[in-house]
């Protein structure tokens, strides 16, 4: 019914030439030309905000799910690779540090690390798309990590034969995995953020939701308008549909009001209380497996303090500001977590600097001894596990929020067409009933 | 240290001609002799004939007994510390490799150094293992991070204006490894070819500027040379055929071929500040060429080169 009624107002609202022009011109001369021309304005503005509605609930729907199910687990995802790369590298230096048969525990744990990384690159590369930098460092790594798998094997089997060339191989595969596969991750950790960013404005989709605002204004002051000029040209002070009509536009405004409100400040919660902890704590998470890292390669160099540890300092200095950071932002649960793991990093530092004076006092095997044993390994750990829990709270409440700035928007696209649909029937009966008696 | 004999001259030419297997450029300083680009015949290296590289510093009579070094010197130095420093590599089986059984670093060069600790302390124990990379070896001993520097490293006339070095304890010579399928028999067939040494080494200069122009790659250590040889990224490795054969013994698919292109006496480097130690250190070498050390040393690491050859006579400039 409406869209019939679309097909006859169209020539009202579309800039026509001469002749229609002129028509609606002489239609203002008359009262039921007057009548017609409200209708199909009340049509047309009815019909508008009803798609608009739809559309704005049904973009802000597909950003928060595009951000709740492909951004931001890109960016865990990320993570994951890119900490897990940075593990796997540390591991299969602590190995090598150990001396003799590499420990069966190291060995685990680095296979763990490694199919954690491949893993995540499978399911990270499901939400890329082709092209940009994002789809580029992904198949830089998918190219790399078989190679850096195969360095690892060939160093840990010629270790097995008590060949040194063993020790070459496991440096060339730290250095790809420094100079190339650690890069590239860290490079599509800063994409997945760029995209949740992007992902944060889709989601609140501001431009449709500025123009639905404007429509709903506009139906609703013309409502009135119409409503009164009805009163003063038939002497009846009410038209009951086009009153019913005027709710039925509030009853829209206040319902989108609702769902587009709420979803904004679940979406503000997901940033403030999922999305950016969760970034900060994955750093602090790649900062710590760094520092460990830098620790083992320099003892691995065994050439003194060089590059390796002057970057430990400077990644210790990065991460304790880090940590404060992410404390002094993060709730009750969050701060736990976080003050254990600034605990941990505390107690880890000491040792790394015992582990230091050891070995610039010459003693070399006491030094590996600390660096490798298990108080030590322990102490990381704290961090690492910290830092981790830490990570599952805050992606945990990232979901729940997501989830609930969801809700509701589905209903909004069906919601909202449906009682743009009602308004124009009210109106249109409401002018009919005035213009049957003009005939 | 200038020229003193043709006939010495004659042999130092033939000596430096390929240059040596350490850090070409050892510290910063406007192009030496041994910089130059090369010559558009010849070795690219001009060589150095401005001394005499294998004489050092003449030893006292008398060694001073073990934890009773003479007060003010650097021995009594090195003494009150502890340990002593030595500088060396990590990845030269044979010369000083990284057991991967025992994480331990080892070798001739390593044994040459507890020899040094052996005498200072009476324990061999007694010494700081810290690696360099090939071309930080003499700017190591010269700031004096080390105090001692026994790393494959050859002595000529270039390096001696930086450091001190002590008298010969080895004699290698340069050569090619390839893979046991190749047909290239020395340098002069691997034209076009990509041949691999560490990087800031005269090995590479070595090949650089071959005749026969193959193709030079750089690699941080001679380890990871091998890494690239086995990875199919180099044809070959140019350098002294005593790291060559640490190299061959860890890959049964390659052989050295090629006749000796230079000779490369190796000594140990010392900082000029202290030449009392290096006279110490050559008292200690020169007792253990008499006493049979030496000999021992060679056969514990290198019996696959052959009978122990008698040891480099000590030459002595003053």
């Amino acid at each position: 019914m409406s869209t019939a009624q679309l097909d006859r107002a169209a020539p009202a609202v579309a800039p026509a030439p001469g002749g229609v022009l002129h028509r609606v011109r002489r239609l203002r001369h008359t009262s039921p030309g007057r009548l017609q021309l409200i209708l199909a304005v009340l049509l047309t503005l009815g019909a508008l905000t009803g798609l608009v509605a739809g559309i704005t609930a049904a973009a802000a729907r597909t950003g928060t799910d595009d951000l709740g199910e492909r951004a931001q687990p890109l960016l865990v995802e990320a993570e994951t690779i890119y900490s897990a790369l940075a593990d796997a590298d540390t591991t299969a230096a602590q190995a090598f540090l150990a001396g003799g048969l590499e420990p069966a525990e190291l060995t685990r744990r680095y296979e763990a690390d490694l199919h954690r990384a491949t893993t995540a690159l499978t399911s990270a590369a499901r939400r890329t798309a082709p092209g940009g930098p994002a789809a580029e460092a992904i198949s830089a790594l998918s190219a790399d990590i078989p190679r850096y798998a195969a360095l690892v094997a060939s160093a840990r089997a010629n270790n097995r034969q008590g060949l040194p060339v063993g020790a070459s191989y496991l440096s060339t595969a730290s250095r790809l995995s420094r100079e190339s596969l650690q890069p590239q991750a860290q490079a599509l950790f800063r994409s997945a953020q760029r995209e949740v960013d992007a992902g944060y404005s889709d989601a609140r989709s501001s431009w449709w939701t500025a123009l639905l605002v404007v429509l709903l204004l506009t139906l609703l002051v013309t409502l009135l308008l119409a409503q009164r000029h009805l009163s003063r040209a038939t002497r009846r002070t009410f038209n009951l549909p086009l009153l019913a009509a005027t709710g039925v536009t509030l009853l829209l405004a206040l319902t989108t009001a609702a769902v587009l409100a709420g979803q904004r400040a679940r979406l503000a919660d997901a940033r403030t209380d999922g999305s950016r902890p969760v970034a900060m704590l994955a750093e602090a998470r790649i900062l710590a497996l760094r520092e460990r890292g830098d620790e083992a390669l320099t003892l691995a160099a065994r050439a003194g303090e060089g590059a390796q540890e002057k970057d430990f300092d400077e990644t210790s200095r990065q991460l304790t500001g880090l940590l404060a950071d992410i404390r002094r932002q993060s709730g009750a649960a969050t701060s736990a977590a976080v003050t254990a793991a600034t605990e941990g990093h505390r107690d880890y530092v000491a040792a790394h600097d015992e582990v230091r004076a050891l070995d610039n006092s010459g003693r070399y095997d006491d030094a590996v001894e600390l660096a490798i044993g298990e108080p030590t390994t322990r102490t990381f750990t704290v961090l690492t596990d910290g830092l981790g829990r830490g990570l599952e709270d805050r992606k945990a409440d990232f979901t729940r929020e997501i989830d609930d700035a969801g809700r509701g928007l589905g209903s909004l696209t069906v919601l909202g067409p449906l009682l743009a649909l009602v308004l124009c029937v009210l109106a249109a009966a409401g002018i009919r009933a005035r213009l049957e008696e003009y005939r | 240290m200038r020229i003193r004999a043709a006939a010495v001259a004659a042999v130092l030419t033939v000596l430096a001609a390929a240059g040596c297997s350490g850090d070409s450029t050892p510290l910063a300083r406007p192009a030496g002799p041994s910089a130059e680009a090369p010559a558009p015949a010849g070795p690219a290296t001009a060589p150095d004939t401005s001394c005499r590289p294998r004489a050092s510093l003449r030893p006292p009579a008398t060694l001073p007994e073990p934890g009773k070094m003479p007060a003010g010197s650097y021995m009594r130095t090195i003494q009150d510390r502890g340990r002593l420093v030595l500088g060396t590599g990590q990845d030269l089986l044979l010369f000083s490799s990284r057991n991967p059984f025992t994480g331990r670093i080892e070798g001739f060069d390593v044994d040459m150094g507890r020899q040094i600790a052996d005498a200072i302390f009476g324990d061999p124990d007694k010494i700081q293992i810290k690696v360099i990379p090939y071309d930080k070896r003499i700017s190591s001993a010269h700031d004096g991070s080390v105090d001692l520097v026994a790393n494959t490293l050859t002595a000529n006339c270039a390096r001696w204006k930086d450091v001190d070095f002590s008298t010969i304890y080895y004699d290698a010579a340069k050569r090619v490894l390839v893979s046991s399928t190749s047909k290239a028999r020395g340098m002069g067939d691997l034209g076009g070819r990509k041949v691999c040494a560490a990087r800031g080494s005269t090995s590479y200069d070595g090949i650089v500027s071959a005749a026969s122009k193959p193709v030079p790659v750089a690699r941080d250590t001679f380890g990871d040379c091998l890494v690239a040889f086995q990875q199919n990224e180099v044809d070959a490795i140019s350098t002294d055929d005593a790291i060559l054969a640490g190299l061959a013994a860890q890959d049964p698919f390659v052989e050295v071929v090629g006749e000796p292109l230079s000779q490369e006496p190796y000594a140990m480097a010392v900082s000029k500040e202290h030449p009392e130690f290096t006279r110490f250190v050559n008292a200690v070498l020169a007792r253990n060429r008499a006493n049979g050390t030496w000999k021992r040393t060679y056969e514990r690491w290198l019996p696959d080169l052959g009978a122990a050859p008698k040891p480099p006579a000590a030459e002595y400039r003053d």
